[in-house]
Parts: C-alpha cells; structure tokens; sequence
C-alpha cells in the first residue's frame, strides 16, 4: 500500500480595492514584505473578515501577475540564471501594464520587482525623444513653449523683471556715456547671474561686486601637444587694445519690445525689418565684388591669409593662383536676391527636424 | 500614467536612465515629469560655462552631486583665444558652496581657476571627493596646498545642519591636473597633505614643473591602499621608482617622470622587478627623456597594458617598435611621430585591439621632415586593426588613395582628425585638392562624430560633408574653402553639429546669415580670420537674442571701423544667461539696443 503524502497548502485571504476577496497561496504572497507584515504583525489573512487589505495600486489582474513572479522566486533552488532568464521574458510586457506593475510593486514594498520593472521602463525611455516618450507612456504635452527652453524665461515674462532690465540697460548706457567723458578705466567686473535684489541695488546705485580674478600671472607657457601645428601663422598678439572705454555708437535701434521675439510686432515694424535685411543683402551683394577686388590687388591681405613658404619650391604662387582666382561659379553672389535667401532658409527650416523653440526663433527671421 | 505613479517610483525608474541626453530628455515630457527629473539629477554637465549660469543651474537642479563645466573654445589649445578672454570658475564656485554642501565631484576643462577658487572648493564641501582639471590655467601651487591640506577632515555635529548626519568626512579621492598651466612656487604644497589623509585612489600631477618632496610621496603612496592611478611629474627621477612601485603594487596606471638616469645594472634590475611587480598595471605615460637602455624595463608589462602614452617620450624606432609590437592587448596608443611608418606597420601587425592612435609631430616647424612618417603608416594601421575608431594623425603628405584606403577599410571610424603639417597641401601625388579623400571619409564612415580637414581643400568638400555628414558634432576646419557656399553646406547639411570651429577660411556673411536659426541648434561657433564682416555681426546680434555674438578683436573697438570690414575673430554660442559680464576690453558682444565694450 502506498500512502502518497501531499503537503497541505496553506491559503490566506487578500483583497483588493476593488472589493473583491480571494485566497491566495500564503507561500507566494508572503513574498512581499507588506503582506508578511500584515500577516505576521497585524495577524490578518486568516479568514475572510480578516482579509489582508491591498494598496489601492493592486488590482486582481495585476496581483495575479506578481504573485507568478513571486511564485517563482521563492523557490530556492534556482540558480541565477534560471532567475535572469525568467525575469528577461517577465517584463515583456506593454508599457501601461509594465507601469501598473511597477507602481502595484512598489506598494507592496517588493523592491527586486520594483528594480526589474524600473530598469526595463528607463530602457523604453532611452534613446527615446521626448515626443516619442509622451506617446510610449501616453503623457499630456503640458510644458509651455517656455518652460521647455529654459525656466529664465519664465523669469523675464514677470513685468516687472522686464521693466528693471530696461532700466538696467539704460543705467548702463548712461554709465558709459560718463566715462566716456571722465575716461577712466571700468573695473573688470566678474559678477555672474543677478538676483533680482542685486539689479535693484546695482541700479539704486550701489556697487557692482568684482569679486574675480585678475588675469593670469604666469606667461604663457607653450602647450606641448596639441599646439602650433594648425598652420604656421602664430598669432601675433600684439597687446594692443586700447583701454579707452569703447564708444557706444547706437546704430538704428529697432524698439524691439525687450527683445522678446515671441511678441507680435506691429505691421509698421514689421515693414522696416524688411526693409533692412533687404537693404542689407542689397548691399552685400554689391559690395561682394568690390571686395574681390581688394582680395586680389591687396598683397597684404594675402601675406595674411598665406603662409611663407619655407622650401620654396613655387608651391606659394601655385596656392596663390587657387585661391585668388576664388575658383568660383558662374553669378559669383550666393543669392540674386532676398527671395532666393529667404527661399533657402525656408527650405532649410521645413526640412531640417527641428525642436519647438527654434521655430520661433526662425519665426522672427520672416520665414 | 502621472497620478497612479508615484513620485518616488517614477524617481527610481529614473535613476537607471543615466546619460545626458536621455536625462534632458525626460525633463521635456511633461510637467510632473520636469519637476522629478530636476529634483533627481546628481550629474551636470556645462559644456560651455556662459550658456548657462550658476543661478540657473541652481535654481533649477537642487541636488546636484557632480559638475563639469567646460570654459575657453577649443582653438585655445592652439593660442586662438586671447588671454584673459574669460572662463572664470570662480562664481560657480561661490554659488556652488552656499547651495551645494554636499558636492562631491568637480571637473573642469579650459577654465580660470584661481587660488581663491581652490581654497573655496576646499573649504566648502562637506563631501568632496574629486577634483579634475583639464587644461586650465589660472592658479597656483599655493592654491593646490590649499585642496591638499583640507582634503581630508571631519566635520563635528555643530557644523552640519542635519542632526541624522552626525558626523562626515571629507576624504579627497582623485586630484588630476591634466596638462594645466600652474604657476609653480615650490613643491612645497605637497607637504600639506595630512598623515590622516589615506583615501586617495587617482593623482595626476604630471604637468607641475617643480620638485615634490619625495620622502612625501612615498608616505603618501604607502598609507593609501586604495590608490590606481599615479601619474608623477618629469622631476621625479627614475631611481626613486622603484620604491614608489613596491608600495603600490595595486596600480592600475602609472605615469613616470625623467626615464633617464645613468645606466647601472642595479637600477636596471631593481626598476625591472618593481614594473614586474605591479600586476594590474593598464596603463602607462609620462617618459620625459628617455635614455633608451631602460626601456626593457617595462617589457614585462607591455602585454597586460591596453593604454600607452608615449606623446611626451624621444624613443626612437627599433626600440619604439619593439615596444610597441610586445602590447598585444593595447587599445589606445598616443605617440611622437618618431614611430614612423614601420612602427605602425608593426602595431598594426601586433595589435589587433587598437581603438585609438594619436601620431603627434616631433618637429612641427621644421622645414624637412626629421622622420619618416607618411600618410603610409596611418594606412596600415586602418588596415591591421579592425576596431580603430579614433584617430588623430599629423603627418607632412597625404594623398586621396591613401584617404579613400583608410575610408574603406574603417568604416567604424568615429573620430577622424587629419592634420597636414603645411596649410593646404595638396595631394602629393596628383596634387589635387583632398576633396575626394575626405569625402570618401564621410561617406563611407557613417557614425563620423569628430572631423578635422587639412591639406587643399575646396567647397566640393563641404559639400560632401553637408550631404553625408549627418552624424558629426565638432568640426574643424583650417585654410580650406573657396566660398560662403561651402560653410551654407555645413550649416544647412550636418544634422547633428554642435560645434563648429573655423580659421582662415574665405567664409563670410551670406552663409551665416541665411543659416542663423541652426547657430540656435548648436554649442558653439568659432570664426578666426575669416571674412565676416561687423555688419552681419551686427544684424546677427539684433536677431538672434538666445546667442551672444562677441566679438574679439584686439585693433579696437568694431564700431571704429566700417560696417563692412571683417571682424578678427567671431565666437557665437547659445546662451540662456543672456550676456556676460565678464569679457575684457577686446571682446564686444553685438545686442539689440547697441555694442557692449566694457562690462
């Protein structure tokens, strides 16, 4: 006579925040620490009255999912390969499902599952752009065309930020206007991002911090390695400058609203912004030859552009050649016209994949 | 998806998405997504200091651990930019210390760095753990006695606001100073290094002129059983070697000082069993005046070794070939071009691992060349080692054939650097312009990210880059060009460009001009003796308010001169700090309201 000697298994009662009551293998569910807390702390588990209450994040579906992985890993024969090989196949799972997993693992604090479901998201997030990582996790485009460059913009919308930065601007203006006059030399200053409070102070008059560092003391010692060897010419620097304060000419100032490009700008302005990038290709272009000329007849220029020739074997007059003659295409001007620039500009931004804030920068170009 | 996933969750799955790209990406998904993100990024890095500013990396990343912040444009390397053209790290400093006590890492590349910064940086963080600085200038050795004696302290309760961290140390872990300018008062400040300091596992002092004490580094070498990585300075002599060696058989990479002494059989064999010794040894540099007799001493080593530097070391070639030839396992050599081109046909016979080879010049300005090294050499190179990707190659000829060989047996190149010693050298043997060579380069190397031309060059070559360069992110480009029509090909062509940095080129207004927005997608440009003229700095300054177009130009102020005349050097970068404070007197920032001079 064979006795065949099954092992009981042992049951406890779980629900989920859908209401629903069932049993489970206490084995597999004592896995996670929340519930072997519930049960050993609390005592629950052992009747239907008394059914472990799951995080709200745990529905059935779900808990049927985590218990096969539990059920597996709680054997404790595998080895770590049967246990890698069983969590690779374990989360091939769709996104939506992968989430809820994660999130239902993560309240019932089992954290190798967290781990492995975390890793497998950050793997469908990466390489991803952030369009294709909204559409994977079906996620609102919620950040404004601001917040997505930079939150300093958010910054400069405030009315009042704007208006400080008008009158720093002209604070500074007047400034140079009056050492132009007095000529004296301004202080170096190496100041970094202000603070609101510090442009309220710098313009109530009060001293702008040079806390920096005066230039270098040592000499200029010849880097070793990646030096000279970018063509012969060594800069000559010829400790020139004059330290006069530069003179501020104002050229035709566009009452741009703070440079904020992302306003409308009235038709009248709008006729003069075209105006001038037209007046300006105008004159490039008719200039262009002229400077062909200055190219070719200035010998200085040339001396500048080329290198001596040490070896002389004739090589300078063969460059020379090339690179005067400027071996250029018939209609030497790169466009005829603003049309053809605007043209290509247009073509370059509808087929380059841009992001969001460069349009708006084009926008400000007339495209 | 948000609301059913918690914050801390969605914290966790982010803290397994590691690089830059993939983190700022996330940070552009959503709102709730942006917030998280910014609370959980540890690691930030700058590529250049004036696109942003303190301020903002602050206010928008509270809990940063590690910065890396990189300044000057990379023509600095080759005396392009005007001392004192900025770079400062001092203000990140000061606002780093007062909002991030807990920093741990700072690095830096082509910065100013000054002894006040150094001193801040040792005083403030609470955590620090690793100070690197690449290329930068600005301080001195009191400034690195200041890191060295407060590098290893502990903080008692009153200092630290938070009453679970009762107590924390500061142990310094890595100070490299790779390449920087110091300006070297003694070698005293090594001295202030603690007997308590212990935590030390990466130094770098290779570019400090002057003597350290050695009875110093040797105490210093010995108490740290965690050190792996020891690069010494030249005025470390080759006797003392081996007792440094014994006490630090864990090394992993080693960089000599003088390789020279007077040849005695005892040094020979002592220096022998000390390299012997250090079996964990990878790499090795440094090498100054190499007396060829003790280069057998590191033979042993020589297979187990995946990085040798030799860009500083006079070894000549059949020793240098030997050398060469006995790594098997290299992966990365850097060498003088005293290697010649029979020592790379004998790496590329022995190493069949080699990712990266830099052949710099022995004698750039010399009139005939010392060695024999020809665009030979680099050709069988790309033939024997299959997985070269990065090459950076100076040499005195070069031929279409040989490009368009070195392009069709390494289409996995992903840097290709190509300096010909003499300005727009042609082909040498057909002595056309090396437009089909290059060409041949990014068409067939299709994952190209780095690309610098040389030799004669025309605008077909642009516009082979423009039309098959789509993955490259810096260029350079010297003396090569006819026209505007070959910078329109890089600007409309190349996709994915960052950065871009041009010298002595015939490029000018209109190609910049009717390419502005892509300067918005892009790190930098650099424009040194070109063609642009102030008017188009002008009208690029007015219109494009997210770049800071500066100006240098040391004649005087741009407005003194016509509209039209060029401008000496051009530097336009994207910014989200508007414009700088800090630019000296030859530098002019074009805006919208007028031309900025003095700050």
């Amino acid at each position: 006579m064979f006795f065949y000697v099954t092992k009981m298994k042992s049951y406890i009662w779980v629900q989920t925040a859908d209401g629903l009551i069932q049993q489970v293998e206490e084995e597999v569910a004592m896995f996670c620490p929340m519930i072997c807390r519930e049960v050993l702390q609390m005592g629950m588990g052992s009747s239907k009255n008394y059914a472990v209450s799951l995080p709200q994040r745990v529905n059935p579906a779900i808990l049927g999912i985590i218990l096969d992985y539990c059920r597996f890993h709680q054997v404790s024969g595998r080895s770590n390969k049967e246990r890698k090989s069983f969590d690779e196949k374990f989360v091939r799972l769709d996104t939506k499902k992968l989430c809820e997993l994660t999130s239902a693992a993560d309240s019932l604090q089992l954290r190798p599952l967290v781990d492995l479901t975390s890793r497998a998201l950050a793997r469908m997030i990466e390489g991803k752009t952030p369009e294709e990582i909204r559409e994977t996790f079906n996620l609102p485009d919620d950040l404004t065309e601001e917040e997505k460059l930079e939150p300093l913009r958010n910054i400069t919308d405030d009315p009042r930020i704007r208006l400080l930065n008008r009158l720093y601007a002209r604070k500074r203006r007047e400034l140079r206007e009056r050492e132009q006059i007095k000529n004296v030399e301004v202080e170096e200053e190496h100041g970094d991002e202000r603070s609101v409070d510090d442009l309220l102070s710098f313009i109530n008059g009060g001293n702008g911090d040079s806390k920096g560092v005066k230039g270098t003391k040592t000499k200029k010692k010849s880097r070793r390695r990646k030096d000279q060897p970018r063509g012969c010419s060594s800069i000559n620097e010829n400790g020139n400058h004059k330290k006069d304060s530069a003179v501020g000419t104002f050229s035709t100032k566009l009452e741009l609203d703070d440079g904020d490009i992302d306003e409308e700008l009235d038709p009248a302005m709008e006729e003069e912004l075209d105006r001038e990038v037209e007046d300006f290709a105008r004159r490039l272009n008719c200039v262009w030859p002229e400077r062909m000329q200055k190219i070719l007849t200035s010998s200085q220029e040339s001396r500048r552009l080329l290198p001596i020739p040490i070896n002389g074997t004739g090589s300078l007059k063969r460059y020379t050649a090339k690179f005067l003659l400027l071996d250029m295409p018939k209609g030497t001007v790169l466009f005829r016209n603003l049309d053809d620039q605007q043209a290509s500009l247009r073509h370059f931004v509808s087929t380059t994949p841009w992001r969001s804030e460069d349009l708006v920068a084009s926008k400000s170009l007339r495209v | 998806m948000a609301h059913s996933f918690p914050e801390e969750v969605l914290e966790h799955v982010f803290s397994f998405v590691h690089t830059d790209k993939d983190r700022n990406s996330v940070s552009l998904v959503c709102k709730s997504w942006y917030e998280v993100e910014r609370w959980s990024r540890r690691r930030i890095f700058i590529g250049n200091c004036y696109a942003a500013s303190p301020g903002i990396l602050i206010r928008r990343f509270p809990e940063v651990r590690s910065v890396e912040i990189k300044g000057k444009p990379h023509f600095a390397d080759y005396n392009l930019v005007p001392e004192g053209w900025g770079g400062y790290v001092y203000p990140w400093i000061v606002a780093m210390a007062r909002a991030y006590p807990w920093l741990e890492e700072i690095r830096l590349k082509r910065m100013v760095v000054s002894d006040e910064a150094l001193e801040l940086v040792s005083k403030s963080f609470k955590n620090f753990k690793v100070l690197a600085m690449s290329s930068c200038e600005g301080f001195t050795t009191d400034g690195l006695a200041a890191i060295a004696s407060n590098c290893n302290c502990e903080f008692g309760g009153n200092e630290v606001k938070m009453v679970y961290f009762a107590l924390s140390e500061r142990n310094l872990r890595e100070l490299d100073l790779q390449e920087c300018d110091v300006d070297d008062q003694s070698g005293h400040w090594f001295c202030h290094f603690p007997d308590t300091f212990t935590s030390l596992v990466s130094l770098n002092i290779a570019c400090i002129e002057s003597d350290v004490s050695l009875p110093a580094l040797e105490r210093l070498v010995a108490r740290c059983p965690n050190l792996r990585s020891l690069r010494l300075n030249r005025a470390v002599p080759l006797e003392r070697l081996p007792n440094l060696l014994c006490r630090a058989p864990q090394l992993v990479e080693f960089g000599t000082g003088a390789y020279s002494a007077e040849i005695r059989a005892d040094v020979f064999v002592s220096l022998t069993t000390a390299f012997s010794g250090c079996k964990y040894l990878k790499g090795l540099s440094g090498f100054w005046n190499v007396v060829p007799a003790y280069i057998p001493a590191v033979h042993t080593l020589c297979s187990g070794l995946t990085c040798l530097n030799l860009s500083y070391a006079n070894i000549q070639t059949p020793d240098l070939g030997k050398l060469v030839s006995l790594c098997h396992n290299l992966q990365r050599l850097w060498v003088l071009d005293f290697i010649e081109d029979s020592g790379l046909d004998a790496l590329a016979a022995s190493c069949k691992d080699l990712r990266e080879l830099r052949v710099f010049p022995s004698d750039p300005f010399g009139p005939e060349p010392n060695v024999s090294l020809t665009e030979q050499g680099l050709v069988s190179v790309s033939e024997g080692c299959p997985k070269l990707e990065s090459v950076l190659y100076f040499c005195r000829q070069m031929s279409n054939a040989a490009l368009t060989a070195i392009a069709n047996n390494r289409p996995n190149l992903t840097r290709f650097r190509l300096c010909i010693l003499e300005p727009r050298a042609p082909d040498y043997l057909t002595l056309e312009p090396l437009d089909v060579g290059f060409g041949a380069i990014v068409e067939r190397c299709k994952d190209l990210r780095r690309l610098s031309l040389s030799g004669l060059l025309t605008d077909r070559v642009f516009q082979y880059i423009g039309t098959h360069g789509k993955k490259i992110e810096m260029l350079s480009i010297a003396f090569a060009g006819d026209s505007d029509l070959g910078l329109h090909h890089v600007l409309s062509g190349c996709e994915s460009l960052k950065k871009l940095e041009i010298r002595d080129c015939p490029f000018g207004d209109k190609a910049l001009l009717a390419n502005a927005p892509k300067l918005e997608t892009m790190r930098s440009l650099w424009m040194s003796s070109c063609q642009v003229s102030y008017g188009a700095c002008k009208l690029l300054g007015q219109k494009m308010p997210r770049l800071n177009v500066e100006v240098i130009d040391e004649r005087g102020p741009p407005t003194s001169r016509s509209e039209s005349s060029f401008v000496e050097k051009l530097y336009i970068y994207r910014t989200v700090a508007g414009r700088r404070m800090d630019m000296p007197n030859f530098i002019w920032k074009i805006d919208e309201d007028a031309v900025f001079g003095l700050s």
